[in-house]
């Protein structure tokens, strides 16, 4: 993990625990989130819907606040954060929405939406300053000509527009962090691969961070190659580490179902694939989070009284590069396939 | 008030001065017809308005000629140029005029659409014509109070309820004074209360609605308990007897007791619409980019309620129109004349319902209640137009 000078990570989840209230059920949405996000990094949080990647991103940027456990921007705590220091940390972590359609305000133009921040911050000198900065801004997240597309209302804009509008609303502020919360989910798929590779493109230009969520492990594998990989189930990141040891050398039996399932472009390769085949497809409740291992219900590789008995720490494995929340992983068990297809049969 | 005090000399030189800003900026541009047109109409609304008066008016003519002179090669914001051949230092002379036309677009885009709806177009003319009559009308047709011209009348009881007559269009009321000069100047007073009261309902609904909404608990709870209990308590009978109680001599306060007991239903829609608007994703991403509660609050959440907030003003004006009338015609507010309102009374309490030449005594003011009313509500079609640049400025 690439580290600032003053040796903290520019922000760092501790021990962080969400829960939501629903009618009078709590229901744990992230538990035990540990997760430190350094200078110029790209992290992917990968996981199907209703894991908690976006609560994670949310909490990241300072949209929510953690039930338990501490948020760190730069080795400090962001509830202590007053004034000036305040101000610089809302600055730094800035997040783009995943519906380019609802992250814009309708009743303001491509240059409002932009000049708003650069005014209120003062990032821009001089008369033209603004309007210089609109422009720069424009062109950098690749809206050229930008004179055609500053005094667009957003509903003139196609979806991969407004999300490059909204890339660049976030760069305003000059931020350390960018969270992209499934940034190209909702565009189409011709456009997506040349947004990644701005997103790219700026982190590289700019230095700043990217966290980037995803639910396509195959988008992660792209974007994320020179980053890490977390892959996050019911609440908790289940393996952590550089993509390429987490894409090849998958640990976690979750991740290898995931990247068994990633179709390859040849249609051979595809047919002959192993898949790996759950014991279950449902996914469990978050009310309901089975005890222990929450995967081990669909796990292949189950091993009773071990997996269901104690919740795995996130930890190295023997013989792995990353991080893996796996009992019989860490205790150097390792997998083997859990035979009986039938629940076991407990009692007399 | 006449004519002549209004229209002043002084109006007329400065608004011939304010005028020959459209007129240099199209002979420079060499577009001369938008530039004639321009100076014309800062004269006339110099001339007419005095110069405050017609201030807005010349603003407004200066920056729609400007941005019909301004062309696209003047603003790097419309141009198509790329970021190395655009240059951003401007003068300020430069600054001001790229700004009065883009004023003026904004101007012309919401005159479009507001011709756009059919409906709401004749609401507008509607409305526009009610404000001539009764800014206007006075200073043309002199008020008939003390029947001083009598001699061009029948004289004795033939000139009471006259039916309408070439010389008086609209006939003669009770006393024998010409109706139409009370339908002239009898509309300021109750228009203006009106729009008072419509005003008043909408700045309270609204300032409540919205701290309801954003600050929540104890205040929320209160707010929404009176709100409960004023809209259970029957407005009408309630305004009666409270009109009975307190003396309106100042038509203010009238406004102020009915902007109160109005605003509760007002109040509970803003209340809703900010509570969700203040979930909405750029609301967000406002909050991580620190602008600021007064940002999000005003350039964020409230111009999505604002064709919502002047429908629902142009409604409660009306109800306020309707409720001042009533009262007037139920003699609780002390008469001053001329009101449409007090016509409609003494028409019916002097008799008029029952001989057929009198009609006009009592329609009159009815139809000019009605027509206003019936303006503002189509009126309100065009509003959405207006504020909605979605429907504004099309794809």
């Amino acid at each position: 993990m690439s580290q600032n000078p003053s040796g903290q990570p520019l922000i760092a989840l501790e021990g962080v625990y969400r829960t939501f209230r629903q009618g009078r059920e709590r229901v744990p949405v992230l538990q035990d989130i540990n997760l430190a996000v350094g200078e110029n990094e790209i992290v992917c949080l990968v996981g199907e819907s209703g894991c908690g990647k976006t609560t994670t991103g949310r909490i990241m940027v300072d949209l929510l606040e953690p039930s338990a456990g501490t948020v760190l921007y730069k080795g400090r705590p962001l509830a202590a954060l007053r004034g000036k220091d305040k101000v610089e940390q809302r600055r730094a972590l800035q997040i783009i929405h995943q519906d380019p359609f609802a992250s814009l305000n309708p009743s303001h133009t491509v240059g409002q939406i932009l000049s708003f921040p650069l005014k209120r911050h003062r990032m821009a000198q001089g008369r033209g300053g603004v309007r210089r900065r609109i422009w720069e801004l424009l062109t950098l997240v690749d809206l050229t000509p930008p004179g055609d597309l500053v005094n667009k209302y957003p509903h003139q804009l196609s979806g991969g527009q407004r999300q490059r509008v909204s890339i660049a609303r976030a760069l305003t502020v000059e931020p350390k962090l960018i969270v992209a919360d499934e940034a190209v989910s909702m565009v189409d798929v011709s456009i997506r691969v040349s947004l990644l590779k701005m997103l790219h493109g700026l982190r590289d230009q700019l230095g700043v961070a990217i966290v980037f969520i995803t639910h396509d492990l195959a988008l992660a594998k792209y974007f994320a190659w020179e980053g890490r990989i977390a892959v996050m189930y019911l609440g908790r990141i289940v393996e952590i580490g550089p993509t390429p040891d987490v894409i090849a050398n998958p640990a976690h039996p979750y991740t290898r179902a995931l990247i068994s399932a990633i179709p390859e472009a040849d249609p051979e390769v595809t047919r002959n694939k192993q898949r790996m085949i759950l014991r279950s497809e449902d996914i469990p409740r978050l009310t309901d989070i089975p005890p222990g291992c929450a995967f081990h219900p669909r796990c292949p590789f189950f091993v009773p009284g071990l997996c269901d008995a104690r919740v795995p720490p996130l930890e190295r494995a023997g013989g792995f590069a990353q991080s893996v929340a796996c009992l019989p992983l860490t205790e150097g068990l390792g997998l083997r396939e859990h035979v009986s297809v039938e629940e076991p049969v407990v009692g007399p | 008030m006449d004519f002549q005090s209004v229209a002043s000399s002084t109006g007329f030189v400065i608004g011939a001065l304010c005028g020959l800003v459209p007129l240099a900026v199209a002979i420079r541009k060499r577009t001369l017809r938008p530039g004639i047109v321009g100076f014309l109409a800062c004269v006339l609304s110099g001339f007419a308005c005095n110069v405050w008066g017609g201030l807005p008016m010349i603003v407004l003519t200066v920056a729609v000629v400007v941005s019909y002179t301004y062309t696209d090669k003047e603003d790097p914001f419309l141009s198509r140029a790329r970021l190395e051949e655009v240059n951003f230092e401007e003068t300020l002379g430069a600054m001001v005029t790229r700004r009065l036309a883009s004023l003026g677009r904004a101007i012309r885009a919401g005159t479009r659409a507001l011709l756009r709806n059919k409906a709401g177009f004749l609401g507008f003319v509607g409305l526009a014509f009610f404000f001539v009559l009764t800014i206007f009308g006075p200073m043309l047709i002199e008020y008939d109070g003390k029947s001083h011209y009598y001699d061009r009348r029948e004289p004795g009881a033939i000139s009471l309820f006259q039916g309408p007559s070439r010389e008086f269009p609209l006939g003669l009321d009770w006393q024998g004074r010409d109706i139409l000069s009370h339908i002239v100047h009898g509309g300021r007073a109750l228009i203006v209360t009106a729009v008072q009261a419509g005003a008043l309902t909408t700045v309270i609904a609204v300032i409540l609605g919205a701290s309801a909404a954003l600050l929540g608990g104890f205040l929320d709870r209160l707010l929404n308990a009176v709100a409960n209990f004023i809209l259970t308590i029957p407005q009408f009978p309630l305004l009666v007897v409270l009109a009975g109680l307190i003396s309106f001599q100042d038509r203010f306060y009238l406004a102020l007791l009915l902007a109160v007991l109005d605003w509760p239903s007002l109040m509970r829609a803003v209340r809703a619409q900010v509570l969700s608007l203040r979930e909405r994703d750029y609301v967000e991403a406002a909050v991580v980019l620190d602008l600021g509660l007064p940002h999000i609050m005003l350039r964020e959440v409230l111009p999505q309620m604002v064709s919502y907030i002047s429908i629902n003003m142009i409604f409660s004006i009306q109800g306020a129109m309707y409720a001042i009338v009533g009262l007037v015609f139920l003699g609780m507010v002390p008469f001053n004349e001329p009101d449409w309102g007090v016509m409609i009374f003494m028409g019916r309490s002097q008799g008029a319902l029952f001989s057929s030449s009198a009609a006009s005594m009592l329609l009159s003011p009815v139809i000019a209640v009605a027509l206003f009313q019936l303006s503002l509500v189509l009126f309100t079609r065009s509003l959405e137009e207006v504020f909605n640049p979605r429907l504004r400025t099309g794809l």
